[in-house]
């Protein structure tokens, strides 16, 4: 009997257990972190490192809490004022600069920017200009997510093969019908991988905004947690944070997958 | 696909013949010329003029404000990008090559890849204090997810029969992962590389903005409170810079790691 | 020497069903033989291979190289694959020394054998590119090369030539038998082309699909050294009554053909 170290084919398990065996990690692990958090936190005993259980009873309190809600509210408008604005703008400015060459190169140098800069450091900027209401955190919010959006974009369009826009034009198809039955079809994997990677990009920008801008929906009620020391109900936050970014990005993915299913499960340009 | 440069030029109206190369740089070049020219007819406070803007800067270099802090701001890039780099690569390599290891964990990678890490900083804040500590460990968290990912996707894609070539040779486990993976995998691991030193740079800036102690996210925070948008502008080209040089310098590495690839192939 | 014994190996396919690659399989090759393995797509050659290799691990049955049962890869055995798989990263010399390295050898004593196997495969001037710059038919004397280099009691070429065109087939024909020539170690050669089957071999084992096994066994008639058959107009009729007796055989194992279709 072969006792070969060197595994090459065994018979793979059917694709069910896979997926528990996969489950049964995932939930190891996580027991793994709980514990090792517990233990330390007990251990340092500090005001301010709450527990795993504390942290678990704050995060179930809060979401019965009204509080939570409004703050909710009050960030996510700023969400979708402004992520909406950055697929508006950002889109059609993606297909234009995908499409003609020559409005890329225009455009290359301010989007190399744009990817670049920290758009934080254009809040003290904002602040100064237009203030600090709902209008400058949705106006970052799309400032964070129009990159990605025109970046996809374009990519999603230039990856539409050559050769079949050479095809229409050699039945006279005219610029608005290369459009239509050509490019804005092709395009879509890119157009939703960049709406939704721009999403997580806008969630992030709500979030940082009120980290430093002003203190209102969800960054406000960390702020507040970390100024009255309530480590659990501040953590309980950053989980909420963390589950909305989570579920908003996924619902996105669904929908991209829904919509595009002949492309393959890309990341994007991230 | 895209019509030729000068046709769609003529298109635009124009009929000079712009060499193609050239024209990101006029038009950034545009771009610098409207912002003088807005920033001296519009004459508000927070836009000022280019001119203004790098005066400023001049200034703010003279009296040491920026330097200063540009070293602080580097020490932390520095260290958190390095954490995060050995992290990054071998959690990925672990992830890529032992399944049990990437079930167990791609969830949360991915999780908090996607979530807006500067919800961490808060936390970092109480555990390390008021200081550095705080921003590196920041920092590590913006940047090392993208990595873990990319280094475990890269292990994943190494063609299985360059390691069966290997396993013939009677290569061990260590042998293979150090000869076959790990240079197969290094094009994208670089990727995650290039892309992390973005993010690691916004992590810097970010976490220096919020825990206003020490370094360039420090100056900009400062320069808006007295409503001096011309610091903060100047600041904001110094950053600029660094994410520039940043990515610069990762890709120049890149070139060196993977000069066996194609052409085609860069991304 | 190589001896297998009631080989057995099973694969669940994706809709469940077991198949079995391959079933109670035995076949001995002698030393120094060029033993050609013939068959269609499915008949379980390359799973023999494989196993011979020790990359694949098998369900019943036992594999004996030299009176040594074999538990996985060894420096005994070395192979030459249908894709190449060179290290893209690395020079001709790099990839030729690759399992001279992992052994542990000497810079000098790598480099000195590189630098002969590199003549032999004809390969001169070439030894500082990269596979990226090299034609299909350069690669694989680069995989033979680095086959070689390791010096093998069994030699295992998986479709070696597959991938390449045929005016490059027929070229690296020939080249093999004269390098084979030099130094006439064991040979197990994975093909599904009948011609190529006759040429190399002195014997030609053929095999049929589902379950895998040996269908048959036919010695080559042909003397060595085996020069260019073309040149010779008895060897090539030699050849061409081969090719189509096995031909007849395969085609009786073929789902879409009249006479016989496909065994189960």
């Amino acid at each position: 009997m072969a006792t070969s170290s060197v595994l090459a084919d065994a018979p793979r398990p059917p694709l069910r257990r896979a997926g528990v065996q996969r489950g049964i990690a995932r939930i190891v692990a996580f027991l793994v972190f709980a514990g090792l958090w517990q233990a330390f936190a007990t251990s340092a005993n500090s005001l301010l490192i709450p527990t795993f259980t504390a942290t678990v009873s704050a995060f179930l309190r809060l979401i019965a809490s009204s509080e939570l809600w409004r703050a909710l509210l009050v960030s996510n408008q700023a969400l979708v004022i402004g992520f909406g604005a950055s697929v508006v703008i950002g889109i059609p400015v993606g297909l234009l600069i995908g499409r003609f060459r020559i409005l890329e190169k225009v455009a290359d140098p301010y989007v190399s920017i744009m990817l670049v800069t920290p758009m934080a450091a254009i809040i003290p900027l904002m602040v100064m200009s237009v203030g600090i209401g709902l209008a400058s955190r949705a106006m970052l919010v799309a400032l964070f997510a129009l990159p990605m959006v025109i970046v996809n974009t374009r990519a999603g369009v230039r990856q539409v093969d050559d050769r079949l826009v050479e095809m229409a034009r050699s039945y006279n198809a005219t610029e608005r019908q290369i459009w239509t039955r050509i490019l804005l079809r092709g395009a879509m994997p890119g157009v939703m991988a960049g709406v939704r990677i721009g999403l997580g990009r806008g969630i992030t920008g709500m979030v940082v905004v009120e980290l430093l801008m002003v203190s209102v929906g969800l960054g406000g009620l960390i702020l507040e947690y970390r100024a009255f020391f309530r480590t659990a109900d501040l953590y309980a936050v950053v989980i909420v944070v963390v589950l909305e970014a989570l579920v908003l990005v996924s619902v996105a993915h669904r929908i991209e997958r829904r919509m595009v299913p002949w492309a393959g499960d890309e990341t994007g340009s991230a | 696909m895209n019509p030729s440069t000068s046709a769609s030029a003529a298109k635009l109206g124009t009929r000079v013949r712009v060499p193609s190369r050239l024209v990101p740089a006029l038009s950034l070049l545009v771009g610098v010329a409207t912002w003088e020219l807005i920033g001296r007819i519009w004459d508000v406070s927070f836009f000022p003029a280019l001119s203004e803007v790098v005066a400023q800067l001049v200034e703010l270099i003279r009296d040491g404000r920026i330097l200063g802090n540009l070293s602080a701001s580097l020490t932390n890039l520095a260290s958190g990008f390095g954490i995060s780099v050995v992290a990054g690569i071998v959690i990925g390599v672990a992830m890529g090559m032992i399944p049990i290891v990437n079930s167990a964990l791609d969830v949360y990678v991915y999780a908090l890849l996607t979530a807006p890490s500067l919800v961490f900083a808060p936390i970092f804040f109480s555990i390390f204090g008021l200081g550095r500590g705080s921003i590196v460990a920041l920092i590590v968290v913006y940047a090392v997810f993208i990595i873990i990912i990319n280094t475990a996707d890269g292990v994943r894609s190494v063609p299985i029969e360059l390691i069966e070539m290997a396993q013939t040779y009677n290569a061990s486990r260590f042998q293979i992962a150090r000869r076959v993976i790990l240079p197969a995998a290094m094009p994208m691991i670089m990727a995650g590389l290039r892309i992390g030193v973005s993010r690691a740079v916004k992590g810097m800036i970010n976490g220096e903005m919020f825990i206003a102690v020490v370094g360039l996210g420090r100056v900009v925070t400062e320069a808006g409170g007295r409503f001096d948008a011309a610091s903060v502008l100047a600041v904001l080209l110094v950053i600029i810079a660094v994410a520039w040089a940043a990515s610069a310098v990762v890709q120049i590495i890149d070139r060196r790691l993977t000069s066996w690839l194609p052409e085609v192939n860069r991304g | 020497m190589i001896e297998v014994k009631g080989l057995t190996k099973k694969f669940i396919d994706k809709n469940g069903t077991t198949v079995e690659a391959v079933a109670d399989l035995d076949l001995t090759v002698q030393d120094n033989e060029f033993v050609t393995v013939l068959g269609p797509s499915g008949c379980g050659k390359t799973t023999l291979l494989r196993c011979i290799a020790g990359l694949t691990r098998w369900d019943q049955g036992e594999i004996l190289i030299d009176g040594n049962p074999v538990r996985g890869p060894g420096l005994d055995r070395a192979m030459v694959f249908q894709s190449f798989a060179l290290l893209p990263w690395a020079t001709v010399l790099r990839n030729i020394t690759f399992g001279l390295e992992l052994r542990g050898a000497d810079r000098e004593t790598r480099e000195d054998k590189a630098m002969e196997l590199i003549g032999a495969v004809g390969l001169a001037d070439f030894e500082h590119n990269l596979p990226g710059t090299l034609s299909g038919g350069m690669q694989q004397r680069v995989g033979l090369a680095r086959a070689l280099a390791v010096e093998p009691s069994v030699l295992l070429m998986d479709e070696p030539f597959g991938a390449l065109d045929e005016q490059t087939r027929r070229l690296l024909q020939e080249e093999l038998l004269r390098i084979w020539e030099a130094r006439r170690i064991t040979v197990v050669f994975i093909t599904h082309s009948i011609e190529e089957a006759v040429i190399l071999g002195d014997r030609v084992v053929v095999m049929t699909p589902r379950p895998g096994r040996i269908d048959d066994i036919t010695n080559v008639p042909l003397g060595r050294p085996r020069a260019n058959p073309a040149e010779y107009a008895a060897a090539t009729r030699t050849v061409a009554e081969l090719t189509a007796t096995l031909w007849e055989r395969l085609k009786q194992h073929q789902p879409d053909s009249r006479a016989g279709g496909t065994r189960s």
